[in-house]
């Protein structure tokens, strides 16, 4: 039995895909990219210092914050497609588990989400965001593995809606979802207290934390306020439950559909 | 119940039964109870107009669908255990391919989910896709990509191929080479069952054909049996009014024939159209006469109203 190992020839021939689609490639590594050297990197206040680095680096985990999403919620929303097409019927025809299936899916979002990320970090390293080695490492981790929930946003939306449009809409939303996840701008007042219940902002509060050192930037002030860990968490285990299970409801309609 | 060696499909009161979202419909009896074996070898064609439950039927072998009752065995196994050890293989009437990919990272990728797959170069040969390996699927014409889901079916080595409406799409041309290609697979002792509403198919290239209409099965046989069942005319005539129904009566007797009185005509489906044509000029005293061979259509309809089956 191979369940175990992973199936090598289809996550190559899956990254080839994803590395020939030149135009999702500039939407979810290029597009944060240039949104980091525009908002952080150039301005002066990049240089500013957030806990135990510089405001450009806060901006930085932001931006790759959003490129891994965007990938992820393509790789997702891929799926759905594929599904939709028949390609999943004929997955069914082969030895192939579905445990396979999903493990070569989630190797490939996990590599396509390390795109934005390698890249954003290191213009960044390059142009002036600062913070300790374990900061860099500690975000990134987080940015990589929190990046999956939203694979499963990506194939609940395509599922829901069965067309190409719609895994569109489903990454437009997400330009929606981190300027309310306090991705883009750091939000004050109503807006910060709306943005805790939206998916993208336990993930980046998560990824940010070892930076702010358990704080959350407070732009009135400019200064850093004390952020509890509790809802940080609560926020992304909620939204992976909801995402995981509306997914799974979605994946049995079909079946009882086919 | 064990199956004997030579089985490779065994069926045993199947049935499927979907819930209509046309709350009219109620339930729909797409398969409505059938036992069927298919022996190893044996070249099959499921025949029968669109709605027979032709496909349903395939589904469940494929374990693409769950029975609503009844047992489905395949070379003595559950239809996923079978397809898991890689002897079922099917051509998918439509899509089953990502567009995006070339004929031969489609063939590679699938290749990599057997655990000792045919060599790629011989199943692309064999389908005839040379020509295109480099071809990203998207730029395939219909034809090819049925070879190339024809070519994904032989990577597995199965012994028994399953093809759902296989040639829909494809001009003669391509009709003749994609039954020649499978024919060369016969020989190599597997086993093929193919759903078809094309007689022409069934005669070509089937040993026997089993005929569904409404769910069930209507005819199984030799096709050249079930060609003749089949194959019915419709030899319709005026008769007398005062006669007409007297007429009706006599010839509604004979084996097989089913009359009916449409607007003044009397119309008599039957497979020797020569005797009933011959019967209604001579003593019976009709005009007008018209005979016009019967839709496959109708000839369903016929058999399960008549329960004439073999």
């Amino acid at each position: 039995m191979t369940t175990a190992t992973l199936n090598t020839t289809y996550y190559r021939l899956e990254l080839r895909r994803v590395l020939r689609d030149r135009v999702t490639l500039f939407f979810t590594a290029g597009l944060p990219a240039v949104l980091y050297v525009v908002f952080g990197a150039s301005p002066e206040y990049g240089s500013e210092p957030v806990g135990d680095g510089n405001v450009a680096m806060w901006i930085m985990i932001g931006m790759a914050a959003y490129g891994a999403v965007s990938a992820t919620t393509g790789i997702g929303g891929a799926s759905a497609i594929e599904r939709m097409q028949g390609w999943t019927r004929q997955l069914g025809l082969t030895p192939l588990r579905p445990s396979q299936f999903v493990a070569v899916k989630a190797a490939v979002a996990m590599t396509v989400a390390a795109i934005p990320i390698v890249l954003v970090y290191g213009i960044g390293l390059l142009t002036g965001a600062e913070a300790p080695l374990t900061v860099w490492l500690a975000s990134a981790a987080v940015l990589m593995f929190g990046a999956m929930t939203f694979a499963l946003y990506g194939l609940g939306f395509g599922l829901a809606f069965r067309s190409e449009a719609a895994v569109s809409a489903a990454s437009g939303a997400l330009v929606v979802m981190s300027f309310f996840g306090n991705i883009f701008v750091p939000l004050a007042g109503w807006q910060l207290t709306l943005a805790k219940f939206t998916p993208l902002y336990g993930y980046v509060a998560l990824a940010r934390r070892a930076l702010t050192g358990g704080n959350t930037l407070d732009p009135d002030g400019g200064d850093l306020v004390p952020e509890a860990l509790l809802p940080v968490l609560l926020n992304v285990g909620f939204w992976t439950v909801v995402f995981a299970a509306v997914t799974i409801v979605l994946v049995q309609r079909g079946r009882g559909r086919q | 119940m064990t199956s004997t060696p030579s089985s490779s499909i065994r069926l045993r009161g199947l049935h499927k039964t979907f819930t209509s979202p046309d709350p009219q419909l109620g339930e729909v009896h797409a398969v409505a109870g059938i036992d069927l074996d298919i022996h190893t070898g044996e070249i099959v064609a499921l025949l029968g107009p669109n709605g027979a439950g032709k496909t349903t039927t395939l589904d469940m072998v494929l374990g693409f669908t769950t029975p609503s009752a009844g047992t489905i065995e395949v070379f003595g196994v559950d239809p996923q255990t079978a397809i898991l050890d890689g002897r079922i293989a099917a051509v998918l009437q439509t899509g089953g391919l990502l567009r995006d990919l070339t004929v031969d990272e489609t063939v590679e990728l699938i290749a990599s989910t057997h655990p000792a797959p045919r060599p790629a170069d011989e199943v692309i040969e064999r389908a005839g896709l040379t020509g295109v390996r480099q071809q990203r699927v998207q730029s395939c014409s219909g034809g090819e990509q049925q070879r190339l889901r024809f070519a994904l079916a032989l990577l597995g080595d199965p012994d028994l191929l399953v093809l759902d409406e296989p040639t829909t799409g494809m001009d003669v041309q391509a009709r003749q080479e994609f039954w020649a290609a499978m024919r060369a697979e016969a020989e190599q002792g597997r086993t093929i069952v193919f759903a078809t509403h094309y007689l022409q198919e069934a005669e070509d290239f089937a040993q026997r054909t089993v005929l569904m209409a409404n769910g069930w099965i209507v005819a199984d046989g030799p096709t050249d049996e079930v060609r003749r069942q089949a194959a019915r005319r419709r030899v319709s005539a005026r008769v007398a009014a005062d006669r007409i129904d007297a007429v009706r009566t006599e010839l509604a007797a004979l084996d097989g024939v089913h009359a009916t009185v449409e607007r003044g005509r009397l119309i008599v489906e039957a497979n020797d159209s020569d005797d009933i044509a011959r019967r209604l000029l001579g003593q019976l005293g009709g005009s007008d006469l018209e005979i016009e061979a019967a839709s496959l259509e109708s000839a369903f309809i016929q058999l399960t109203r008549t329960g004439d089956v073999s």
